[in-house]
């Protein structure tokens, strides 16, 4: 067998073996965000931050991880209690359905604003999108994978 | 307005995407050394050939892609365009290794052969799918307009049933000008767009049983009927067009987005029966479908002529064992005759099998599940629900295209002629199947935008008509 015959064989070998580890970088990432899936699963859904708090309850830069039903309020009862003059006692309620965050006015006097819009009823809710209760403003974000 | 000034305006910033580069020079890598392989056996000593320069460019056109990515900034997935990129690679070392007297194409006075032209649909493919993924960031025109979009379709083919040539007895082909397409191609990412949309509007009326017909529970006929219209126009249509396999892809995907917004197996079994009446019929009625299925139980039986295209495919992946003949080692072409016929376009699974063996043969079934996989990911973290449908069909419009081509070859289902996605040598399929990959981009993108319905008033001019008269249409025809 001749230099270039050799010299084929290897070219086509490694070719065919360049491929498969291109494979097994795929592979590679293919597992590891197969990992963060599983550990995501079970976490909080999301984190309200509240960005703005006049009153400071509940104080600025508190992360409150969400349930897939959270109540926003001046009721005791609420899972987030907002101790503002200007908010209802059952003000405001953020709910996960499927796959996105929905907030829905609960009737509130001075009213729920979403991004600067006042919430008529209801409507989704986006990562990043900031939440006006009375004057206390919160922003929704995901949880961090790995975090 | 600078550049950067515009980049601020639109909130861009440039995000690292590290596993696609480590990926893509991976796939570089694989590349060059594969058009060594095939270069020196052509030339007969070691070279990387005087056609070089169709890699460089295909690469330096991935990589330009990549680069958009990494300036948009945009946290799209970073493993889909490695993947198309490498079945993109394979394409074109197969059609440079090919007879380049398959397609030929005059274009100002240069006549261009089968690589060159696969090189340049290849990069148009590149920049649509760039151009998907960046551009688009809201889908209310996809979701809104369902029925406007199946129109669409539905004037194409009766368009191409019309004015259309005939190609091998098929009826596929458009030609406007010197452009020539087969918008059948187009008509699938239609179908799904607007399976999706309909689905996603009433799935949950549909997954309520309320109709019953024997042992079987159907949905409430009103909300059925659009959807197995659609459906029967286009199986109708494409039928008397006789393009077998983009029938049988359009059912799939109707059964398997019907499962999918659904969840009831009933429907699937259903589906099932009626497809295997419907064969049943179409074989006795039509000649043609009885050559494919006899060919398919026996192809022995008539050697020399019907029998000929996948007797031979069946050789080539006997001559190709494990690993292969080595690149431009194969025998898809003896002397001035094609070994297969449509090499270039049905049986390149088959080519590409006999010259890189059954491992590389595993590769290219590999790279398809990942598609899979990727897309269905895609699919499960969508926002909502016609988010999750569009993602996963189209997911399946490549997957299944993949595997009723690939098992066509391999004598597993009967032969229908459609393409394999990325590899198989045409324009049409190669910009569908980029359309589908660059929405599947955009949809993995899982920003805070909200998406808003379209508000009428708001916006004023050309687009503000166009959504008036989308608007318009959608109310005459639901």
């Amino acid at each position: 067998m001749d230099a270039f015959t050799l010299s084929l064989w290897v070219l086509r070998l490694a070719f065919v073996g360049l491929l498969y580890l291109f494979f097994v970088f795929l592979a590679r990432a293919l597992w590891r965000d197969l990992r963060t899936t599983i550990t995501e699963t079970g976490r909080a859904l999301g984190r309200l931050i509240v960005v703005g708090s006049p009153g400071g309850v509940p104080p600025e830069g508190l992360s409150v991880p969400l349930d897939a039903v959270t109540s926003l309020g001046r009721d005791v009862n609420n899972s987030i209690v907002v101790e503002d003059d200007f908010a209802s006692a059952d003000h405001a309620v953020l709910t996960f359905r499927g796959r996105a965050w929905y907030v829905e006015d609960r009737g509130s006097t001075n009213g729920t604003y979403l991004n600067g819009q006042r919430v008529e009823n209801v409507a989704p809710m986006g990562f990043g999108d900031e939440l006006q209760v009375g004057r206390v403003r919160f922003r929704l974000e995901r949880v961090a994978p790995g975090a | 307005m600078t550049l950067g000034a515009t980049l601020r305006r639109v909130r861009v910033r440039p995000r690292m995407r590290i596993r696609e580069l480590v990926l893509l020079a991976s796939v570089s890598m694989a590349l060059v050394v594969g058009w060594a392989s095939l270069a020196s056996h052509v030339a007969g000593s070691l070279t990387l050939g005087r056609q070089f320069s169709h890699l460089v460019l295909y690469l330096g056109a991935v990589f330009a892609v990549h680069l958009a990515f990494v300036v948009a900034g945009r946290r799209t997935d970073q493993l889909l365009l490695p993947v198309i990129a490498l079945l993109g690679g394979l394409s074109l070392l197969l059609m440079e290794r090919l007879p380049q007297g398959l397609a030929t194409q005059d274009m100002g006075g240069v006549e261009l052969g089968l690589a060159s032209l696969q090189l340049l649909w290849l990069g148009v493919a590149m920049l649509l799918v760039a151009a998907i993924a960046i551009g688009v960031r809201s889908d209310g025109w996809l979701r809104y307009y369902k029925y406007t979009w199946a129109a669409v379709g539905v004037g194409l083919l009766l368009l191409v049933f019309v004015l259309g040539e005939e190609t091998n007895g098929a009826r596929l082909s458009l030609r406007i000008g010197p452009l020539q397409g087969q918008p059948s191609e187009l008509l699938k990412v239609i179908l799904v767009v607007f399976l999706a949309g309909y689905l996603a509007d009433n799935r949950t009326l549909l997954a309520q049983a309320s109709t019953r017909f024997g042992p079987i529970k159907l949905p409430p006929v009103p909300y059925l009927l659009p959807m197995v219209a659609m459906w029967g126009i286009a199986l109708a249509v494409v039928i008397f067009q006789r393009d077998l396999g983009a029938a049988l892809l359009f059912f799939s995907i109707f059964l398997t987005l019907l499962y999918v917004a659904t969840r009831r197996a009933s429907y699937v079994v259903l589906g099932g029966l009626l497809f295997v009446g419907g064969s049943s019929v179409l074989y006795f009625v039509f000649g043609h479908v009885q050559d494919r299925v006899d060919i398919w139980i026996d192809p022995f039986v008539d050697p020399l002529d019907r029998g000929f295209q996948i007797i031979r495919a069946l050789y080539a992946f006997g001559r190709g064992g494990i690993v292969g003949t080595g690149l431009g080692a194969g025998l898809p072409q003896v002397g001035e005759s094609l070994a297969i016929p449509a090499v270039h376009t049905d049986f390149v699974f088959t080519a590409l099998s006999e010259e890189l063996g059954l491992l590389g043969g595993f590769v290219i079934l590999g790279l398809y599940l990942v598609i899979a996989e990727r897309g269905l990911r895609i699919a499960a973290a969508a926002d909502d629900d016609f988010r999750a449908l569009l993602a996963a069909g189209l997911t399946l419009v490549i997957v299944l295209q993949a595997a009723i081509i690939a098992g066509g070859n391999l004598r597993v289902f009967p032969l229908t002629g459609i393409t394999l996605p990325f590899i198989s040598y045409g324009g049409s399929s190669l910009l569908a199947n980029a359309i589908v990959i660059g929405l599947l981009l955009a949809l993995s993108d899982r920003g805070p935008e909200r998406l808003a319905a379209p508000s009428a008033g708001r916006r004023r001019g050309f687009r503000a008509g166009m959504r008036a008269v989308g608007g318009r249409i959608e109310k005459v025809i639901s």
